[in-house]
């Protein structure tokens, strides 16, 4: 008995120092990225680079503070989010790296950082998915500030933890001013129904459940690549009119200043924004790729959306925190 | 507690190696509230304040109690009820009917409440959330009433009728003071799950503090925020367990003479007796039948990806060693409390006893945002490792362990180690030699019951863990979280095939054993 219990000892005490302090690799990803595409994406890198790459799976923001509470010593070397928001936040607290031209000169200059702190690599647009038993498309509001009236009490889904929702917040501030954003936060939590993620959202209204949701435009054109856009219930809705509700809003990733792998992580960035990369990530996930040189394969033409004027930097909102403290301020957060 | 004399029995000095333990105990006891005091610190005191003064709060507050106290009432009616029917009724099949009306404990509750959104999408809010919860939580009542019912003297409700009172009146005025320990205990579990909820309440689209902790941390990780939430928490949970003692007063009032089943006397159902045995059709088809029929049908059809055996495997075996070292972690760290709990007087042997449940009461998530926080600022070496990850585990489950290895300790006579002390051998080899040995079992029963505890744990493994490192439960959460219901079902069934199933039958036999 006493030999095991000798045993069990020994044995815990192994357990306790032979724990590995990390799984190993050359890199880590923090990702708040769809999972899919990023370890499709990442899948291919290493086949390419022989680098091995580990990713830890959280909500952008999550993670973007979690690298500012961690500082020097972060295990993370990449940050990839679905809003650049985080990374705007991170680029201001002086904590990621510049990245190297090749990448770079991959994507547009409107889509990424002007100082090269953080590149673009997917666009995605806001959009309204309705249901189109429940709602024709010339009823649906053509303004998101139509939401105020109480005539769409309970017809409309929105998601308040959505990086991309509060992107469009912080749009709002920018553009219309603190007030007015407030007073369309405090009609939206009281004619909304909020629902927990997107892709609950949107399989409520191709259910029928409610008639229409805002979210993105990539989880209803991901159902329509898997079932065909004739067999769904719901359809996308653009307003056309360079209203807020066709925000466009840019995903990007960024290298971290104090990550020991600065060599393999640009690398992975220029793979990210090379042809090669982005033809990975726009099909496994139905976003835009901001490599002009990729095939969407059916998405809505990025040239054809009518985003809001002077919307892609939000300068001193681009961080997203006066959206946030509104959010709080309104009770929804 | 109270501020008694302490009555001067066999008052020891505590051995200094004892006391480490301790001192361990209140270190980690206190994290969670310095990670509240820390916090706030950092964010100012008016700003701390205005966090948590406000509507929100009030709001949560009110959903969190509403759904607390909706679920504990409708459960212990159900429990309490379905406990009668069984143990005292001439409803047929009683062995069967035990074990089937208990089955829930089998399936963890954000397993249960996936598989009822997958099929019915509409079922959410409050009313979905109270009827999910309540069938998973109801046998925690149901179980130790059985227990008692059948542990009961049937002297006094012979007595009773034998005075002229109805069958109704003996029922309130005899069996439900017996059974009040018995009913209590569970209803204090059931309130304390509600506090803790995570997973369940997120797909049912229902938010309490622990949800609203979660969204903080997920979208604003406003560090203050969710302290000031946790504090709110954690005063709703210390208040629940201050209820505990209040309502238990006294010790139990009656003698527990062991009436042997059958020698109590059983309520001839007449023609109610079909609908009555409907009814209890219906809670096992509900409470059992559909989330194990809904798994197995995504398992079947598995729609939403192909079966990813590599990835399962994987999160499988990454469970099981969690599990154990965790379930080792929490033993070996229960030892020293426990005898000291049980061997010595005082106020460490108290806070030994206490501590660990007051921990055990703080959801998951509380104890994982705490040592996150401890972790970067003190011990970064720790920081996304293992260890950090079984520490977590080992608080949290620590009094299921110290429950086990105290019954059996307990039975040991301290003479043995005092006779084999006197024969010059060290406390320490008295120790190894003779009570270890013969706490075996006990220590057996903890290992596994912390161990199956360990597996179904989301919230703490969610924000502890390596990175790259994914359990069944993480598994189970995640795709769940996208609607991947088919990709899910492979984790689901695992987990309950080796977590649930276990702890089932564990629970059934320490409650089937004719001891109230």
């Amino acid at each position: 008995m006493s030999r095991k219990f000798k045993l069990s000892t020994l044995a815990l005490s192994s357990l306790l120092a032979f724990s590995p302090l990390s799984a190993y690799a050359d890199l880590t990803i923090y990702n708040g990225q769809h999972k899919t595409a990023t370890l499709a994406l990442i899948d291919a890198f290493t086949e390419k680079t022989n680098i091995k790459v580990e990713s830890r799976q959280g909500s952008s923001n999550e993670l973007a503070h979690q690298i500012v509470e961690e500082g020097a010593r972060s295990p993370a070397d990449i940050i990839y989010t679905e809003e650049s928001t985080p990374l705007i936040m991170l680029a201001n607290k002086d904590l990621l790296a510049e990245i190297d031209e090749p990448a770079l000169n991959n994507i547009p200059a409107e889509y990424r950082d002007a100082d090269g702190y953080w590149v673009g690599l997917l666009a995605r647009s806001r959009v309204m998915v309705y249901n189109k038993d429940l709602i024709n498309a010339d009823e649906l509001p053509t303004s998101v500030y139509d939401l105020s009236d109480d005539k769409w009490k309970d017809k409309f889904a929105f998601i308040k933890t959505s990086g991309a929702f509060q992107k469009q917040l912080s749009a709002m501030i920018k553009i219309d001013g603190r007030e007015k954003a407030k007073s369309w936060l405090e009609s939206l939590k009281k004619n909304g129904k909020e629902y927990r993620n997107n892709k609950a959202a949107m399989d409520a209204v191709e259910r029928g459940d409610i008639p229409f949701a805002l979210i993105n435009n990539y989880y209803w054109d991901n159902l329509a690549r898997e079932q065909g856009a004739d067999k769904l219930n719901s359809a996308l809705y653009f307003m056309g009119t360079h209203d807020l509700g066709d925000l466009v809003t840019v995903s990007g990733a960024a290298i971290l200043k104090s990550s020991k792998h600065q060599d393999e992580a640009q690398q992975f960035i220029a793979f990210a924004t090379s042809e090669a990369g982005q033809q990975i990530l726009t099909d496994n996930s139905a976003q835009y790729p901001l490599n002009p040189n990729v095939d969407t394969h059916g998405l809505k033409p990025f040239s054809e959306l009518t985003p809001p004027n002077d919307t892609l930097d939000l300068g001193e909102y681009s961080d997203g925190k006066a959206a946030i403290e509104l959010l709080q301020e309104v009770g929804l957060l | 507690m109270s501020s008694k004399a302490v009555i001067k029995q066999s008052r020891k000095p505590v051995p200094l190696g004892l006391m480490i333990p301790v001192i361990l105990l209140v270190v980690l006891t206190s994290l969670p509230l310095l990670y509240i005091v820390l916090r706030a610190q950092e964010a100012g005191l008016s700003h701390a304040m205005s966090l948590i003064f406000r509507t929100r709060v009030y709001q949560l507050l009110l959903n969190t109690l509403q759904l607390l106290v909706t679920v504990t009432l409708i459960s212990t009616l159900i429990g309490v009820a379905s406990a009668w029917l069984i143990e005292r009724t001439d409803l047929p099949k009683r062995k069967l009917f035990n074990a089937l009306v208990t089955l829930p404990f089998a399936v963890p509750a954000f397993i249960s409440s996936y598989s009822w959104i997958s099929i019915f999408p509409q079922l959410e809010g409050f009313s979905g959330a109270v009827l999910v919860l309540t069938l998973c939580n109801y046998p925690l009542v149901h179980l130790p009433v059985a227990a008692a019912l059948r542990g009961m003297d049937p002297a006094l409700e012979e007595t009773s009728r034998s005075l002229g009172f109805s069958r109704a009146q003996t029922f309130f005025k005899v069996l439900l003071p017996q059974l009040r320990p018995a009913l209590l205990g569970g209803a204090i579990l059931i309130s304390l799950h509600m506090l803790a909820e995570f997973g369940a309440l997120a797909f049912l689209n229902y938010e309490t503090f622990t949800t609203a902790i979660f969204d903080q941390y997920y979208v604003a990780f406003d560090g203050a925020s969710a302290a000031m939430l946790t504090l709110v928490l954690l005063i709703l949970c210390v208040g629940v367990i201050g209820l505990e003692i209040l309502l238990r007063g006294k010790h139990n009032h009656a003698t527990q003479r062991q009436g042997s089943p059958g020698a109590q006397d059983q309520v001839i159902l007449g023609w109610t007796k079909p609908w009555l045995l409907l009814a209890i059709l219906l809670l096992i088809t509900l409470a059992a039948g559909v989330p194990l029929a809904v798994i197995g049908y995504w398992l079947l059809s598995g729609s939403s990806s192909a079966f990813h055996g590599q990835e399962v495997l994987s999160a499988l075996t990454t469970t099981l060693s969690f599990g154990f070292s965790g379930a080792l972690l929490a033993t070996v760290f229960a030892l020293p409390l426990v005898f000291l709990a049980v061997r010595f007087q005082g106020r460490l042997a108290n806070l030994a006893e206490r501590l660990p449940y007051f921990i055990h009461s703080l959801p998951g998530l509380v104890i994982g945002l705490t040592l996150v926080f401890f972790a970067i600022r003190y011990a970064f070496f720790f920081y996304q490792t293992t260890p950090l990850l079984l520490i977590g585990y080992a608080m949290l489950f620590l009094p299921m362990a110290q429950s086990s290895i105290r019954a059996t300790l307990m039975q040991i006579p301290p003479q043995l180690e005092e006779m084999a002390r006197s024969l010059g051998k060290s406390a320490w080899r008295v120790f190894i030699r003779i009570t270890l040995p013969l706490m075996a079992p006990g220590l057996g029963a903890g290992l596994a019951l912390v161990f199956l505890q360990i597996m179904k744990e989301l919230t703490a493994t969610l924000l502890l863990r390596p990175t790259g490192i994914d359990t069944l439960a993480t598994k189970v959460w995640e795709h769940t979280s996208n609607a991947e219901y088919g990709a899910s079902a492979p984790y689901a069934a695992l987990l309950i095939l080796i977590s649930g199933l276990p702890v089932y039958l564990l629970t059934m036999r320490s409650f089937t054993r004719n001891t109230a």
